[in-house]
């Protein structure tokens, strides 16, 4: 601890800087992301480190076969092995989770550019047991019997852990730390490295513990003396807007309407916490969906088509479905504004950022498909979609063997009722995604690049995406709901929309774009919000965990929002902060009024408190104090040890001389001759 | 206090508080009453209630090794099968650790 704080102002008056004993022993981390904790059900994945934190003495690995040192020969356990990123595979953290004591946490250097051959840490089926496809439901499908999803997979995400996992970029930081080790850990020419090391203490100590049952039950008890909360369920919101206002009061069946659902996924993950880009698994999805509703936002106010068309954004799709599972279930129980008779059709546009000679596949359920009625209705989606795509130097096609559908949220639809649906992506049957679900799926992975020498601002309007797809999108759509076909033409998605938005989703999203919607603190994902933009169609609104808005159409209305003519239950109305204009520094601000809303995504196992339920998702995050590192040299245990002994040494050795002179006193201070009667 | 300086009628009576207390589920008295009264009831020269404080410094050793034996057995039992108990585990617990079963 600094202890000259008291001195420091006294000091530096005297022009004398004042130096913390701390910062002369520890170097602080401070770029500190690490892997923690998740439970569901049955299990808990992740990593762990002690309530203190994991020391170890730093080992740069060089190769796999390097790994003995750490495991078998290393003379001074435990280690706190520095990884590369070609060695973050998984046959080297199996090993180093199998090292029994000897591995006190690991650390990660994330490259600046992605790797060439590939890296997922998801499974190689991801949500294989809360999909459409089970022992009841086509069982030759099931668990990717068919099909493997996500060929590249290595589970690393899934996996337990019991020492903390960190994450550190390629910067100066980890040059220090390289540093270190090569001037002080290096054991040159077969001698062993001398005392003292330098060493790394990683603290990431997670409170929750088993499985997401006994995590709720230790929340909720309040009988212990200091009742803390432990765990939280994972969840957010969807995101949802209709073409025309739909009664947002009145929930459950609504009669005449039949609704097109546009369905788009929003989130992602990777290994670490909080680092989720989801370039092309989540981010290229949702950017063309809502670029296909910007497209549309003429047609549908002036030639309104027969069926109204629902875009749905859902959130925490990568964790069993939390959203789309959330608004089924509402759909059933009618807590939601339509319910499941009212769904004509489903369009689900999925991964579509990697497309190889621009082709796209539409995947269908062939399950459903031997239905004759549910069969003419996706064969006439699926003309729908092949129609918008002529003229645009797009091809789609359907994968031209029985398949199941890839993960998706129309599988939990699908789970309820037979509905027929498309789902969009630009790979025939595995992913061409070589980084599903990592850190490693961001601008790179699209191929989302800038000139160099660009200023932000000049890059957030060079355009990088032809905004193709999305007009394909808004046309078959447009048709799908019943719309005539003399409008088609007139519906273009524009690039320079697609454009900002990939910018601000995949590069920086604190830019003047976004800035006139509100306050832009952080978005870039995970299982959080992200940020939409465009007057027309999104809306940033911040709380806890930053949701967004989407809105389908929008009309100015002068500040301040007048509320005697606002009818809140079938449109939705917000202020927006609105740019400045050319010769002022205040911003204008103006009220937008939308259809957009957003609705809860929380698995409904934690609404009926079936933790251990089998057909919710139970994905719950634990808790933690403090996430943080820092390095230092190590003495030899001996030498600890032997200035613990002189210490005790030094204090037995005082109490003893003292007891002595103590007892002694009268001879040894005898203060001169006194003489016994003093008579005068 | 200084037992030295009291009359042996309150030293008996002052022994028989600490006695009687010790049944209310308190054996820390009887604790105290065995180190406070020991050299009282067997070192010291004999004297009237020295019977008396003798016979209750006795009980309260055997009632102190009592509890101290019914409270190791079920701590020990407690600290090594709270976690496999679960759910009855937490509802016994006043403090869960964190992070670990």
């Amino acid at each position: 601890m600094s202890n000259c704080s008291c001195y420091s102002a006294f000091l530096s008056f005297a022009g004398v800087s004042c130096n913390s004993v701390e910062k002369k022993i520890y170097v602080h981390l401070n770029y500190t992301v690490s892997c923690v904790r998740l439970l569901n059900a049955t299990h808990q994945i992740g990593c762990q480190s002690s309530l203190s934190g994991n020391v170890g003495v730093l080992h740069v690995l060089e190769s796999e076969e390097n790994l003995d040192w750490v495991l078998h020969s290393g003379p001074n356990p435990p280690y706190m092995v520095i990884l590369e990123s070609p060695l973050f595979t998984r046959s080297v953290m199996m090993k180093l989770k199998n090292g029994s004591g000897r591995v006190a946490g690991v650390a990660v250097v994330a490259p600046n550019t992605n790797p060439a051959e590939g890296f997922s840490p998801h499974t190689t089926c991801p949500n294989e047991n809360t999909g459409v496809y089970s022992e009841t439901y086509e069982p030759t499908m099931a668990n990717c019997n068919m099909t493997v999803w996500n060929p590249l997979g290595n589970g690393l995400s899934y996996e337990e852990f019991d020492f903390p996992i960190f994450s550190l970029k390629d910067d100066n930081d980890t040059q220090v730390i390289r540093q270190c080790y090569l001037d002080h850990n290096r054991a040159g020419n077969g001698s062993t490295p001398q005392y003292p090391l330098c060493a790394m203490q990683l603290y990431s100590h997670m409170s929750a513990v088993t499985d997401t049952a006994t995590c709720m039950r230790r929340n909720a008890i309040n009988f212990s003396l200091n009742p803390e909360m432990v765990c939280d369920p994972l969840g957010d919101q969807n995101v949802w807007a209709s073409t025309r206002p739909l009664n947002n009061t009145a929930k459950g069946h609504k009669m005449w309407e039949s609704v097109v659902i546009a369905a788009a996924r929003l989130d992602s993950r990777s290994f670490f916490f909080d680092i989720a880009p989801g370039a092309q698994s989540g981010v290229s999805g949702f950017v063309t969906l809502l670029a296909a509703a910007h497209a549309l936002r003429n047609a549908t106010q002036e030639a309104q088509p027969n069926r109204t068309i629902l875009y749905t954004f859902f959130q925490g799709e990568t964790f069993d479905y939390i959203g789309s599972s959330r608004m089924v279930y509402d759909m059933e129980n009618k807590q939601f504004v339509v319910d499941l008779d009212n769904v004509h059709s489903v369009l689900e546009i999925g991964q579509v950022g990697l497309r190889a000679d621009s082709k796209l596949w539409l995947h269908t359920d062939p399950v459903s498909r031997r239905n004759e009625s549910v069969n003419k209705e996706v064969e006439d989606l699926i003309g729908n979609l092949r129609s918008a795509a002529t003229g645009l130097n797009v091809t789609v096609d359907v994968p031209g063997f029985s398949q199941p559908l890839p993960p998706s949220s129309f599988q939990r639809f699908l789970r309820a009722r037979p509905i027929p649906g498309v789902v969009l992506e630009d790979h025939q049957s595995a992913y061409t995604n070589k980084f599903y679900e990592s850190m490693y799926d961001n601008a790179e992975n699209l191929n989302v690049s800038y000139p160099p020498n660009l200023t932000p601002e000049e890059q957030l309007e060079y355009i990088t995406d032809t905004a193709r797809v999305a007009t394909m999108v808004a046309r078959a759509l447009y048709r799908q709901a019943g719309g005539e076909e003399s409008q088609l033409s007139s519906i273009k998605a524009d690039p320079q929309i697609v454009t900002k938005m990939l910018y601000s989703f995949l590069v920086r999203s604190n830019n003047s774009w976004f800035q006139q919607l509100g306050n832009v603190i952080s978005f870039l994902t995970g299982f959080v919000c992200v940020v939409h933009h465009d007057f027309c169609c999104l809306q940033l609104v911040l709380n806890r965990n930053c949701t967004i808005r989407i809105f389908a159409c929008s009309t100015h209305f002068p500040p301040p929002c007048d509320s005697s003519h606002l009818v809140p239950q079938m449109y939705n109305y917000m202020w927006v902060q609105g740019a400045a204009p050319p010769n002022s520094t205040e911003r204008e601000g103006y009220c937008v009024r939308s259809t957009a809303r957003l609705s809860k995504a929380l698995s409904p196992a934690f609404d009926l408190e079936q933790y251990t339920s089998k057909n919710f998702s139970t994905w719950t995050e634990s808790r933690w104090k403090f996430i943080k590192g820092r390095i230092f040299l190590v003495a030899s245990h001996e030498l600890e040890m032997l200035t613990l002994g002189v210490g005790v040494g030094v204090l037995l050795s005082s109490l003893l001389v003292t007891y002595i002179i103590s007892s002694k006193a009268d001879i040894l201070f005898s203060s001169g001759r006194e003489p016994t009667n003093a008579t005068y | 206090m200084n037992l030295e300086r009291l009359p042996n009628e309150e030293k008996l009576s002052l022994c028989r508080k600490y006695y009687l207390g010790g049944f209310a589920f308190l054996p820390f008295l009887w604790l105290v009453n065995v180190v406070w009264f020991f050299r009282e009831a067997f070192v010291k020269p004999a004297y009237t209630e020295q019977l008396q404080i003798k016979t209750y410094v006795k009980r309260s050793a055997l009632g102190l090794l009592l509890w101290v034996a019914v409270l190791t057995t079920w701590i020990t039992i407690f600290q090594h099968f709270r976690a496999e108990w679960g759910e009855v585990g937490d509802y016994l617990s006043f403090t869960i650790p964190l992070g670990i079963p």
